[in-house]
């Protein structure tokens, strides 16, 4: 599968470096020869330096083999510009855009039906902000995902020492509780990602994560010592795009909200569009300001603005100053490592979020959605099992499931089906699955059809 | 620079080179020759030591590899195969000591084509063929053979590729270097099996048809004849091979391209230009020089001119006649041709046309400068501007390159070799050509150089097939420093 990606900044770097992995052929264009010679330094992939946009430049790339275009650049235009061309030149390949501008929000149906077409718009701000509502609810929660249209929760979260599951093997939870456990499909204690058997033991500031059923998901937290609590007040710090979206959607669902932002034209454009919320024109990292707005009587504390630093600090101010939960929106992949280091567990990131919407539409069979968790080290992909795949039709435990790889899920119409090595695949069923890196491939593979019905 | 990691990618690749030696086993076993217990030895040996390297130094996993180990694995593992293949001449009755079979085996595998032996044609079956068959594994890179074909390497043989394919400008055919190492690999076979067809149909025997097609094709110059190609004494064989090592000394991705159906892919590259130019004019000016000197037709004057220029331009090192009799303005004109070398990306070894190109421009535009002082210039590979870093390289390179045959000079010469020798067996030995003048003349050998001295040039053949920076950034002690 060869796939094209214009644009070598962070996401497009991320996104070649995941492919090149999984070996596909992968080529990226980028106008900037520095940022190209990175890429082709670091990944097995072809570059082209260029102007994305340019037909030239793209046929040189080989537009007119490859299955998939993602044009994934900072710049809306360049973007759309690419896929437009591209699909003068090669219709047959599947375009994305990467498109941040909130204008372009009703029109994401348009480019798909219309010519030019352009296959899929990606807008990573609207996935970052259902990503922070979905933190604000779950206490405690270093990484929140939905699947089968919310039914299912995936939760990433920190043990407290004081949890009563600290020391417990995994097949002992119902014995401890009482209560059923939920699945849990990976560990990560040291910063290493381990899928845990039934003699697992559990440990203080150990990274679980599970699958739930909505329904039942306060009784899973409650499990490990976490309790839904709902929040009715919320800062904001940085009134930018994604500042300007969560703060109308907390609006919306009567959230009391505060929103400081530096720039004070954007401040009369925020107070404008918004109808309840506080605008505050000031610096977030201003301590005065966050004492004389009670930063520790808010629910949480969210801090989106454009500069990373500033970001960080401010969050570590507003923790130091008693904020029972602080969001951080980190763009440099550099620093995520860092962030539990220095105790922001809770971070969202536009750009992990664009990959992970481009990454499953990029998963060959019918995966609906995928999102890759704790530093790409694993993937959890929800998938339609094929009727002609090699998975349905039998236990799980008969399937040769590739190593590192799990079935965490299944949904058969409206019922949520946590398997056992017992349970079997029916054709048309939704699976999660959840797989470690290097089982990427293989999962694919089963997940796709069988070649002898094509 | 984790070491047991590196140890044990060079136990595979010492492995690998065991294996090999399977395809000289056999023609001795065909002809049953003398060489088929040595080979059979030397096979024990390599096969056991590549395999303990791999079991001393197994389970190491690391998902990258960076720069200077891919460095370090290179020149360590060229180093090693050279020695390993060194087995098959030391353990036979025709080489005496260490010395000459490392020596032959470094000349083997580096393509350069300087040889030890005094008479060739005594020299068992099996291990000619194994003297030409290394050349043809070194030619296209042995370690661009294992990205190829082992899968074990994955992401890290891209590091490896670029130390041993090291190029001003790199290309990469394919998106990945493993489909990029196999479409180079592929290209070379296909040329090579062409050849054999063209040579057989020429007259020449099979066994003798695939020794030369594998010592061309990498530009290499090792023969199964004392004379050389002068043995033949055919037109056709002079042409074909002609018409061989001028494709060898062309750019690889050129030929894919015009193999994928792109016609024009030679003309439109400057650097082919260049070279198809540069060769044309030495012919014409040699044949002039030769022609009532030399030969009294000009038929023949072309004939013998042609095809010592193309040889040692190519960098290959075949013989049809011996220069050393021709006029001084001839011989120092081929003694430049081998500083000049054939294109990057090539099998030839030299500068590189590329880079002697791009020495020129840097001198114009230091001219042009001195004329207009405010102008701003750049300097350009046919419509491309080329990079401050790339052009800096390349003058690194020209200073390094021309720093290290003066000093690999000296020392020769102070091993008591005449002035025409040293300078000749370095420049012949450092552009990986073969012959050189004087002592090591076409019709001579390198048999009588000192084995200090065969040291020396051992060193300065890999330093030429590595293009200098792989192997002397490990005489650097800041690459060492951690």
């Amino acid at each position: 599968m060869k796939i094209i990606i214009v644009g070598a900044g962070e996401v497009g770097f991320h996104i070649a470096s995941h492919l090149a992995r999984e070996n596909k052929d992968v080529v990226v264009i980028d106008k900037d020869p520095a940022a190209i010679r990175r890429v082709s330094d670091n990944i097995d992939v072809q570059v082209v330096i260029g102007s994305g946009s340019s037909p030239v430049v793209l046929k040189e790339a080989g537009i007119k083999e490859a299955e998939i275009l993602l044009a994934v650049t900072d710049s809306d235009d360049t973007n759309l510009g690419a896929c437009l061309v591209s699909d003068l030149i090669s219709p047959s390949t599947k375009k994305l855009a990467r498109i941040r501008h909130a204008d372009y929000d009703e029109y994401h149906e348009a480019f798909r039906e219309h010519a030019p077409h352009i296959d899929t718009l990606i807008n990573p701000d609207i996935e970052v902000v259902k990503t922070i509502e979905m933190l604000m609810n779950v206490p405690g929660a270093v990484e929140v995902g939905e699947f089968a249209d919310g039914r299912v929760i995936f939760v990433g979260i920190r043990l407290d020492k004081s949890a009563r599951l600290v020391g417990i093997g995994l097949s002992e939870i119902f014995a401890k509780t009482g209560k059923q456990s939920p699945l849990i499909a990976a560990v990560v204690r040291d910063e290493e990602l381990i899928i845990p058997r039934g003699n697992h033991k559990l440990e203080a500031e150990d990274l679980i994560y599970f699958i739930s059923e909505k329904d039942k998901f306060r009784d899973s937290l409650s499990i490990f010592d976490k309790h839904v609590e709902p929040i009715n007040r919320v800062l904001i710090v940085g009134g930018g795009g994604i500042g300007y979206r969560l703060a109308a959607l907390l609006e919306k669902n009567s959230v009391y909200t505060k929103i400081i932002e530096k720039n004070s034209d954007r401040c009369i454009e925020l107070a404008e569009k918004l109808n309840k919320a506080v605008v505050l024109h000031g610096d977030g990292s201003d301590q005065e300001l966050l004492k004389v707005e009670n930063i520790q009587d808010m629910g949480v504390v969210v801090t989106l603005t454009n500069d990373e630093e500033t970001n960080i600090i401010t969050s570590l101010l507003a923790k130091r100053m008693g904020a029972p939960k602080i969001i951080t929106k980190i763009s440099k992949f550099s620093y995520l490592p860092l962030m539990s280091m220095i105790g922001l567990e809770q971070v969202v990131s536009p750009r992990l979020s664009a990959i992970n919407t481009i990454l499953q539409h990029i998963r060959r069979g019918k995966v609906l959605s995928s999102r890759s968790i704790k530093d790409e080290q694993a993937e959890v992909m929800e998938a339609v099992a094929l009727e002609t795949s090699d998975i349905v039709g039998k236990p799980i435990k008969e399937i040769s499931i590739p190593k590192g790889a799990l079935v965490t899920g299944i949904i058969r119409n409206d019922t949520v089906i946590i398997p056992t090595g017992k349970s079997v695949i029916e054709p048309n069923d939704r699976i999660i699955i959840f797989a470690k890196k290097q089982a990427i491939p293989e999962v694919e593979k089963i997940l796709a059809v069988k070649l002898e019905f094509f | 620079m984790r070491w047991s990691f590196i140890l044990n990618i060079i136990g595979m690749l010492i492995l690998f080179l065991g294996i090999c030696m399977i395809f000289p086993l056999l023609f001795g076993l065909y002809y049953k020759d003398q060489s088929i217990l040595p080979m059979v030895k030397s096979m024990v040996i390599t096969i056991a030591s590549g395999a303990t390297l791999i079991i001393c130094f197994r389970g190491v996993k690391v998902p990258y590899i960076s720069h200077r180990e891919g460095m370090t694995i290179v020149a360590i593992g060229w180093t090693a195969i050279g020695f390993f293949g060194a087995f098959p001449f030391y353990l036979g009755p025709e080489v005496e000591t260490f010395v000459d079979a490392f020596f032959e085996s470094v000349s083997g595998f580096t393509t350069t084509g300087s040889s030890i032996l005094t008479d060739i044609e005594a020299v068992s079956k099996g291990l000619l063929f194994w003297r030409s068959f290394i050349q043809w594994l070194g030619g296209m890179g042995i370690i661009v053979l294992s990205v190829a074909i082992l899968p074990f390497l994955g992401v890290g043989g891209m590091q490896l590729y670029k130390a041993e394919v090291p190029s001003p400008v790199p290309d990469k055919l394919k998106p990945r270097i493993r489909d990029t190492a196999k479409v180079l690999w592929k290209v070379y076979a296909l040329f090579s099996l062409l050849q054999v067809f063209f040579l057989l149909v020429g007259g020449m025997d099979l066994y003798d048809a695939l020794c030369h097609a594998f010592t061309t094709m990498p530009t290499g110059g090792f023969s199964t004849k004392n004379a050389s190609i002068a043995h033949y004494d055919s037109i056709y064989i002079d042409s074909v091979i002609i018409f061989f090592m001028l494709v060898a000394g062309i750019n690889f991705s050129l030929h894919y391209q015009f193999l994928r159906g792109k016609r024009l892919a030679f003309w439109r590259d400057s650097e082919c230009r260049f070279f198809i130019g540069a060769v044309i004019l030495l012919i014409v000016v040699v044949t002039f020089n030769v022609y009532g000197s030399v030969y009294e037709t000009i038929g023949r004057a072309f004939r013998y001119s042609a095809f010592q220029v193309v040889s040692i331009v190519t960098t290959t090192g075949y013989a049809t006649a011996d220069y050393e009799l021709w006029p001084a303005m001839s011989q120092v004109i081929l003694i430049l041709c081998m500083f000049l070398g054939a294109s990057a990306g090539s099998t030839g070894g030299g500068m590189k046309c590329l880079r002697v190109m791009l020495y020129l421009k840097y001198c114009y535009k230091e001219l042009f400068l001195l004329i207009h002082p405010r102008a701003i210039k750049h300097i350009k590979i046919g419509s491309v501007s080329v990079p401050e870093d790339v052009v800096r390289s390349v003058l690194g390179f020209m200073g390094l390159y021309v720093g290290l045959f003066a000093f690999s000079t000296v020392l020769i010469a102070a091993m008591g070799v005449d002035f025409i020798t040293s300078l000749a067996s370095v420049a012949a030995t450092l552009g990986n050509i073969g012959p050189g003048l004087g002592m090591v003349g076409p019709v001579d050998n390198f048999a009588l150089i000192p084995n200090l001295g065969k040291w020396v040039l051992i060193w300065c053949m890999l330093l030429g097939r590595l293009e200098i920076y792989t192997i002397i950034i490990l005489f650097v002690p800041e690459f060492w420093r951690k």
